[in-house]
Order: structure tokens, then sequence, then C-alpha cells
């Protein structure tokens, strides 16, 4: 045959299946697989994108250059060049002076363009409500921190000296893009304008001057200019972009895309197993036509080459079909989603679909190849004698195309190659495993079978008798309650741990800058107005500067060369209990004994990132001394929890003796913020900072996610069904032939009925019982290595998930069988 | 009915019985005015050249299908007045089948095939009594083989082992030998027709096979869905 040859007649064979309705599941199953991971593609890249728009509202822009001296003018230009808008600021340490007062505040200069993304917030007078506004301060003018007015005990329309600049205070800033990056902020805020900085007088060679660049425009030309800036940075220079901008935003942000990931792969490979289920009995249907074939004189090279253009055509189609529906969804979503879903800075994008006609074909090829390639080894002896099938395709061939697929889509949708190749280990351990608890559990069942009813023992039988067929299911259906017992679990589990860990009075307040002896001075002041608060932390500035002796830039400059920890003055403390958010992950708490002894608990992530280890020696740098201390502990930390935590905690008796300040955290409704005044008159060094915005981004990207969340169960369980009916179309036409045998000799409809009931509940049953071990296994790992969640035994997983399995394939099985009640046995004379 | 049933003991009884089917080029006659009666214990032949009707001929008087005219009378019983369920028991108690092609289910082992009719009647026991059919058809050794390990003239004594798993008044079968030798297929005759004497039951056939036509007792011979001669005594 020609290869043209061979297409005509591969699509009018294909045109034909169609019509005889031969391709329905396999193409549903497809479609679920696209659509589910195309909508979640687009909704997710919506969602990623407009999440990281907020962020930048709270950076102030896309890119932030941090320098110690104004940059080359040139790397200016260059971002104009690349049309990026940019603005400038200056941020200087002065003393602020009105009549006898001073105060050391943290003056902001900034041009006319700040902020690029997001807006000041501005109150007429101290503790109003702030209101967005598009300004800057104007020339001879200034907007302060309430706290700084508190401090300086002046109002509006006060005037300050900066150096030789006199400025009058028109506004109260509440809230400025950037500052609530570092919560950690000493000096209360002075903002005016660039201009006027020369006239301060103030920016002598020797200052110390932070001066900040921000550029904003579209995402690929910050990244190509955040790029070409990379490879001219000083090491004094620090770079920030939304996704480093913000822990709490971005742990929750990561958390999500983490889990929505996970969530399509559950969609795909559930559809990839109804595929599979579906390209089985494609296949098997079409034996008797290679048969013919082969017969005819058709090749085995004639057989593939007409069956594999069949299936890129399915594959094609039903893909594009699949982007097609999610992209359509996804607009729904939209519309639907509009007041929650963070604004996005431009409309869809294309690539969604890309990746969904990918996913689709690379499903297509994992699950449907190897059944399909088993056609070409039907002999063409089948004519005469039916019973010979091909040997299946071999092991490694069918579960190394699907394990291929899996591995290449959690590539895709996962991006991390470690927890790719866990999972996957983990999966295979546990679909062996699962598939033996399957089988034993049936052998159980068959046990069983004696002491029950006829309908029960039939059904048992039956199961038994199909017993390869039973074990399969029993996985397939297994699988497809395991992922939505743990979607649904890990979902209220995510919404349950954010709610708590974010109570009604979860702190929203910050109180630091504690000076020792004002320590019981302030504890008196807040229980006495019924305030809780957690406990006191002592900080001490310090610097990491040595790793197991060496410079500890050098120790990790080949992964992590510029990592802000090492940047920046860490904020150290001592205790002697953990804090109910932290867990010790590795190495041991403080025992007695500990006391003034050397050691120290390194945080989680940053050990991660600069590879720190058990027993490895931290050398910091205090003000002007250094002190040495051995790691006896890492320690997983919430930092969404907003209270304070700290990277580098050391024993009581270790760095007491260097000069601290203290630091707490609590929560005060805003009716009350009257009292903030009053706590800043008495104690003026104190610094207060306000985390209400923070925390409501944080509740709503909770929102978001949970509503994505909800959104890809919904695919899961499309999947789940998917399976369940591939499932039973593929037994269906032994089912039917079996059904006419049964009433044939003398079985009654209900009997039947009765038997279809009894052996898909305990199908399900049996289904379920595995599942809930799985979800029980999947739901730990996930937890611990993936969410960084505590995990508990989940009895109610044992007594739900096996009743769902039971109810749901029950009535699956009871209505798709239907059929085998309909048909006349006649067909027993009539079919050869 | 009845007087003829007292009379002749007939056991098989149909009048005016037709079977319209619809096709594209409109209805279609298969079967039209058969009339028959066939006492207990006769071996009654149905002959005819393919696609005379034989087969939907069997399958109306075993109630498998339902005429679209007439009425057939089983054990007594008048088929279409019965539904589907009520078919179905009659069939269970008081008929078995033997196909051309087996019919075994390809999972069911030989003694589970022979133990369904028996266990859909709710028989204790089912396993006993299967083995017991089995080895009266020479298979003792077998019961645990599948239909794939058994070869055809072996499949089909698995299948009249099924047929008289009830002990059935009637045994309807549909050219029980074409998918066999010659020497096989007089094989699986001459055990239909002990069982038979043995059992004493109404054997009802379709066969191509003049040999086999000619040792029943009487021979139906149908032409384009008619009986063509009138019920003959051999
Ligand atoms: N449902 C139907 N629709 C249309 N035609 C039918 C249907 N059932 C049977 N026929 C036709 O009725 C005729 C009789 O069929 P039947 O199977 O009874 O023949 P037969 O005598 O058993 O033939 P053979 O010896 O080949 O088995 C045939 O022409 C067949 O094509
Ligand atoms: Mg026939």
């Amino acid at each position: 045959m020609t290869f043209a040859g061979r297409w005509t007649l591969a699509l009018r064979l294909l045109a034909r299946d169609w019509r005889a309705g031969e391709l329905r599941i396999l193409v549903a199953a497809l479609l679920i697989a696209v659509a589910a991971s195309t909508t979640i593609g687009f909704f997710t890249d919506r969602l990623g994108r407009g999440m990281l728009n907020q962020s930048a509202e709270f950076l102030g822009a896309d890119l932030v250059l941090e320098s110690p001296r104004p940059v080359d003018p040139g790397w200016l230009t260059q971002a104009r060049e690349h049309e990026l808008r940019s603005a400038a600021t200056l941020q200087f340490a002065s003393v602020v002076v009105s009549g006898e007062r001073l105060q050391l505040a943290s003056v902001k200069a900034v041009d006319d363009s700040f902020p690029l993304r997001g807006s000041l917030r501005t109150a007429p007078q101290a503790f109003a409500q702030g209101q967005v506004t598009g300004d800057t301060p104007a020339r001879g003018e200034a907007w302060a921190a309430t706290q700084l007015l508190q401090q300086l005990e002046i109002d509006v329309g006060a005037r300050v000296t900066v150096g030789d600049l006199s400025l009058q205070i028109t506004r109260v800033l509440t809230f400025e893009p950037g500052r609530s990056g570092g919560v950690f902020g000493l000096s209360p805020r002075l903002m005016m304008n660039l201009a006027d900085v020369p006239a301060t007088g103030v920016v002598q060679p020797g200052s110390r001057l932070t001066y900040h660049y921000l550029f904003a425009g579209a995402e690929a030309t910050i990244n190509g200019y955040r790029q070409w800036l990379q490879a001219r940075l000083e090491p004094s220079h620090e770079l920030l972009g939304v996704r480093e901008g913000r822990r709490a935003v971005g742990t929750a942000l990561q958390r999500a895309e983490r889990f929505l990931g996970l969530s399509v792969l559950a969609a795909i490979v559930l559809s990839g197993v109804a595929i599979a289920m579906a390209a089985r009995r494609y296949s098997e249907r079409h034996f008797d036509m290679s048969a013919m074939l082969r017969c005819l004189g058709a090749s085995q090279r004639d057989v593939l080459g007409l069956y594999l253009p069949q299936l890129l055509v399915i594959g094609v189609l039903a893909s594009l079909a699949g982007s097609l529906f999610g992209w359509l969804a996804q607009y729904g979503l939209l519309y639907l989603l509009d007041d929650v879903l963070p604004v996005a800075p431009s409309g869809t994008r294309l690539w969604p679909v890309l990746a969904g006609l990918a996913t689709g074909l690379v499903t297509l090829a994992g699950f449907a190849l190897p059944p399909v390639m088993r056609l070409r080894r039907v002999s063409p002896l089948r004519v005469l004698r039916r019973e010979l099938a091909p040997l299946p395709g071999r092991a490694w061939l069918v579960y190394g195309a699907a394990i291929g697929a899996v591995l290449v889509l959690m590539w895709r949708y996962t991006g991390n190659a470690a927890l790719m190749l866990s999972v996957l280990a983990g999966a295979v351990a546990a679909v062996a495993a699962l598939g033996v608890l399957g089988f034993a559990l049936l052998m159980v069942a068959r046990r069983l079978h004696a002491r029950v009813g006829v309908a029960w023992r039939f059904g048992l039988n039956n199961l038994w008798r199909r017993r390869a067929g039973s074990v399969s299911q029993i996985l397939a259906f297994g699988l497809t309650l395991m992922a939505m017992a743990v979607i649904a679990l890990v979902r209220s589990e995510l919404l349950e741990n954010w709610q708590s860990q974010l109570p009604q009075d979860a702190p929203n307040h910050f109180l630091i800058n504690i000076l020792p002896d004002k320590v019981e001075g302030v504890s008196a002041f807040l229980q006495e107005k019924g305030i809780a608060t957690s406990q006191l932390y002592p900080m001490v500035r310090g610097r990491l500067v040595t790793l197991n002796g060496q410079p500890v830039r050098e120790a990790v400059s080949k992964e992590e060369p510029r990592d802000n920890a090492l940047n920046r003055e860490l904020n150290l403390s001592w205790s002697t209990r953990l804090q109910e958010d932290n867990r010790i992950v590795e190495g041991r708490w403080w025992r007695a004994g500990d006391t003034g002894r050397p050691l120290v608990s390194v945080e989680s992530q940053l050990a991660q990132r600069l590879g720190i280890e058990l027993g490895d020696v931290l050398g910091f740098s205090l003000g002007g001394a250094t002190l040495s201390a051995t790691v006896v502990s890492i320690r997983s930390v919430q930092w969404d929890s907003f209270r304070p935590n700290f990277y580098m905690l050391f024993p009581p008796g270790v760095i007491d003796a260097f000069p601290a300040t203290w630091m707490t955290s609590f929560y005060l409704p805003a009716s009350e913020s009257a009292l903030l005044m009053e706590l800043v008159r008495e104690y003026p060094a104190l610094t207060v900072l306000d985390l209400d915005l923070l925390i409501q981004q944080v509740e709503r990207i909770f929102r978001q996610v949970t509503l994505a969340v909800e959104y890809v169960l919904v695919f899961v369980l499309l999947a789940g069904f998917a399976v369940l009916f591939a499932a039973l179309q593929s037994s269906l036409d032994e089912r039917l032939y079996e059904g006419a045998l049964l009433r044939a000799l003398g079985g009654s409809r209900r009997q039947l009925r009765a038997g279809h009931l009894a052996e898909f509940a305990a199908l399900g049953l049996l289904a379920g019982l595995v599942a809930a071990a799985g979800t029980e296994c999947l739901a730990w790992l996930l937890y611990t290595r993936v969410m960084d969640l505590d995990y508990s035994f989940q009895w109610q997983v044992w007594i739900a998930v096996p009743l769902a399995g039971a109810l749901l394939t029950g009535i699956a099985g009871y209505r798709g069988t239907r059929p085998v009640l309909e048909r006349s046995p006649m067909v027993l004379l009539r079919e050869r | 009915m009845n007087m003829a049933h007292a009379q002749h003991n007939t056991i098989i009884a149909a009048q005016g019985l037709g079977k319209r089917v619809d096709t594209a080029a409109g209805p279609l006659d298969i079967l039209a005015d058969i009339d028959l009666a066939v006492d207990a214990g006769e071996t009654v032949a149905i002959a005819g050249v393919s696609g005379s009707g034989k087969s939907t001929l069997l399958g109306l008087l075993a109630g498998l299908d339902l005429p679209s005219a007439g009425d057939v009378w089983l054990a007594g019983q008048r088929l279409n007045a019965l539904d589907e369920d009520g078919r179905a028991r009659v069939r269970g108690q008081q008929v078995g089948f033997v196909f051309q092609s087996f019919q075994l289910l390809p999972s069911l082992t030989a003694l589970e095939n022979v133990m369904l009719p028996l266990e859909l009647a709710g028989e204790a026991d089912a396993r006993k009594l299967a083995a017991q059919r089995l080895e009266r058809v020479g298979l003792a050794t077998r019961l645990d083989h599948y239909p794939k390990q058994l070869s055809g003239g072996e499949q089909q004594r698995v299948a009249i082992a099924r047929a008289y798993a009830m002990q059935p008044a009637i045994l309807f079968a549909d050219e029980p030998t074409g998918n066999l030798d010659n020497a096989t297929g007089k094989r699986i005759i001459d055990l239909l027709f002990e069982l038979n004497r043995e059992h004493r039951t109404t054997l009802v056939l379709v066969t191509h096979d003049e040999k086999l036509a000619s040792r029943c007792t009487r021979r139906i011979q149908l032409e384009g869905g008619r009986i063509a001669a009138a019920a003959t005594p051999a």
C-alpha cells in the first residue's frame, strides 16, 4: 500500500468507527484530560500572573535594584531602550527636627513616577483610614508616618527640618509599596521629593544611602532586562523581583501552584487510565479487522500504517477540541470569579492551548499506543480460529510508555525533578502494593462468598472469575477514589490550616524596637489594656559571615551567590521554648544544660538554600564582635503565621550580652487603634507595624486558591467518571453475552440485576478500601514533603471512601449494565 | 389445547406462529403460519436450507424470543402470556440448550460453566451436581479446565452437561455438530440420544445433517419460513 493510500483508507476506517460509536470513550477520556489540563493551565496562569501582579503592587514595581550608590546611568538608558518604565528613590536615615524634639527617621525621597505598581495610601491625620493616592510629595512638602508624628508630638501641617531643609508635613503616610516587604524597618518613615534632597545637604560622601531603582514592564522584557542586569551586578547590589519579594504570599502561592499541578496531574493520569481501558477495548474490537486485513495481504507494517494515523488524528482532533473547551471554560470561570480573581496584566495567552495539545498527544501515546500496537501482531489465522488473540503487549512496553508519559507530564506540571522522581517511585510502589492489597481483598471476599445470598455469591463469584480484570478495576477505581479523597482532604486541610493559622485574632500588629528596660513596661501596658500578645522575643542584629570556617559567600557561591540572607543583617534571637508554629525537622531542641553553650537552630529553608547541615559551625558578626555556633537543629517555620519568627535561634545565655531590642505581635481591631497612639506616646522609641493589608492579601490568595482547588476537583471527578465508564464499557460486551446466556439458562432479570449490583458494590467497596490505604500514604507524603504541613491519621477516610466507592460504582454499574437486561437471548443462536 | 395436552401428552405446541422483523426494505416475515405439537419424549429434527428460519423457530419454541403472531405452549405454559422473567423461569426449570458454537463462558472452568444453571436456581449442591454431570459426559478429569484448554468436542460435551444440569424436560439443540468433524459429531449425537433416553427428555434439534435428522422420530422441514411438509413421523 502507498503512504497516501494508507492514509485515505485509515481516515475512511476512522470515519466508520466514529459512526459506529466505537471511539466515544477514547475521545471522551482524552477530551477530559486535555480540557482539565488546559482549563487549569489557563486558570493557574491567570491566577499566577494576577498574584504576581498583586505582589508587584506591594513591591511597587516588577523589579527593584538596590544599591548603596547611584548606578551606571547606562543601566537606566538600557531600561528605557527596553521600553521599561522606571522610578528612583533614595533612602537614608536622618534626624528629623521639630522645635525642641528630634527623632531619627528613615527618609525616603521619591521621584514623581514612584511607585510603578500599586499605590501609596495617605490620610489627612494620624490614625485615620488611609486613601489611595496617585500623588507623591510635592517639593517643599513631606508625608510622615503616624509614629513619627507621635514621636515628634506634632500634627499634619507642622514644619519639620531635615538637614538644612525645612519641609511642611501635608499628609500622613499609611501605606507604601515596598515597605511591607521588610517587616522590620526600624525607624518611622518620612517621605519627601527626590528633587529636594540636595538642598538638605545630608547626602555626603560616606553617608549610608540606599538607592532603589524600580522597573516595570511586560514580563518577558523584565526577565530579559533582569538577566542583562544580573551579569553586571556588583556585590553591593541587590535585585528584588516579585517572586522573592514577599515571603508569606510567596509560600501560599507556591503551595497553591504545587497543589494545583498535582491535581491536574491526577486528572490527567486518571484520564490516562480511562484512555488505556478504552484503547484496549478499541484494540480488541479491531482484532478481527486486522486479521482480515492480514489475510487479504496486508503486512504488519500496513496494519500499523492504518491504525497509527487513526490514533494521531483522534489525538489531534480531541486535543484541539479539549483545548478549545478549556479556553472557553476559562472565560466562564473568569466571568464567574470576576470579583475574587486578582487583575491580570493582560488577556489570556495561547500557550495553554499548545500545552493542551501536547498533553493530549503525550497521554494518548503513553496510554493508548501499546494496546493499539498489539493490532500489528494479530495472526491472520484468527479468521479461522476466532479465539486466537495476539500476545498481550510486553509489560515493560505498556507500563514503560505510561510511566514515561506521566514523567513528561509531571515535569511539565510540577517542574520539580526531585519531587517528580520521588512521587513516581512512590506511585509505582504504591500501585504494586495496592494491586496486591486489591488481590488479597478479593481473596477475602471470595472466602466470604459461601456465607452470602445468591446475588452476592454471584457478584463475588463474578469478580473472582474475572480476577485479573477485577484487580485492575479495583486499582483503577481505587486510584480514582484516592485522587478524589486526597484532593478533598488536602483542600479542606489547607483551608482549615490557613484559617486556623489566621483566626479572627491573628496578630495584625508587630511591636518592635522595644528597649530592654521598657520590656516590662510595655508588657504591663498591653496586659492592662487586655491585649493578648505573643511571647516577647529579644532581637539581636547580626550577619552570617562564615560557614565551617570559610567565608560564607565563597562556601555557597555556586548555588546561591546572592542570597538575601547573606546581604542583610539577620535578626538573631534566643528562646527556651520552641514556638508553637515551629517544628524541629532535624536534630534536637535545647536540652537542660545547653544554656550558654554556642549552639544554634537554623530555619529549614535557609539551611537548604545555603547547604547548612547539622554539626556545621556558623560564624556570625554582631556589631564588632564575632561568635561561632554549632548547628544542632533545623527548624521549619510558618512564615505566614504573622508571629515573630527568626532564621537563627540560640539557647539562652549566648547572645544575651549583645545589645538587643525586643519584639512581639498582637491583634488589635481597627476600632481600637487609638490605643496605639497612647502606647506610642508613652514609649516613643517603639515602632508599630500594621500588617492588616498584608493579611488581607494573604486571605485573598487563600480564597482564590480554594476556588481553583474546587475547580480542579470537578475535573478529577470527571476523569474518575471516565475511568468508571471506560471500565464498564470494557467489560460490557462480555457482560451482554453472559447476560444473554444466563437468561437462556433461566436466570431472571432480578437475579442479574442483584448480581450486578452486588458485584459493583463489592468492587467499589474493595476499591474504596484500597483507596483509603492509598489516601493515608499519599496524603501523608504530600503534607509532609510537598506542603510542609503536619499530618495526622484520618480515620474518617476508612469509612467515607469505601462507602462512597460502593455507592458510586454500585449505582454506575447498576445503570451501566442495564443494556444487559434488554438484550434478547436470541443472540446466542445468531452470533457465532 | 388442554385436550391435546391430555391426549397426546403434548409438551410443546405452536399455533399460527409467525415472526415478522422490520428491515430497511420494510417488514419481512421470516416465519409464518407455523402449527406444530411435540409430545413428551419425542425427538424432533427441524431441517431446512440456510436462512429458512430454523434458528428463529427454535428461539420462539424455547421462549428466547417472542412471536409477532400466534402462540407457543411450553410444558403447559403459554409463553406469550409470561413476561421475560416468567419465561426465564420456565427455561430454567424445563429447558436445556446446546448451541452450535457451544457458548461456554471463557472466564469459567468447565465445572463452573456447568454450575451456572444450578446456581441460578439456587441449588445448594451445585458443585457436586455439576461434577456428576461432567463425569457423565466423560470429563471427570477436566473439571478445572477452561474452555480454551478443551477441544471443540470436549467443549460441546461440557455444554451438554450444562444443558442436562437441571434435568430439563426439553432439550433444544441448534446444529450441535455444526462446528465439529464427523466422527466427533457422531459421538456427540450418540451422547445426546443416550441422555435423551436416560432422562426421557424431549429433544428438539436443528440440523442440516440428513443422518442426524433420520435418527429422530420426526422431522419438520422448513422452507422460506413455512413448514413445507406436514410434520411427518419418520
Ligand atoms: N432480526 C432480524 N432482522 C432481519 N432478518 C432476520 C433477523 N433475524 C433473522 N433474520 C433472517 O431470517 C432468516 C432466517 O434466519 P435463521 O437464523 O432462522 O435461519 P436458519 O435457518 O437458522 O439459517 P442457518 O442454517 O444459516 O443457521 C434469515 O434470512 C435471516 O437473515
Ligand atoms: Mg441457524
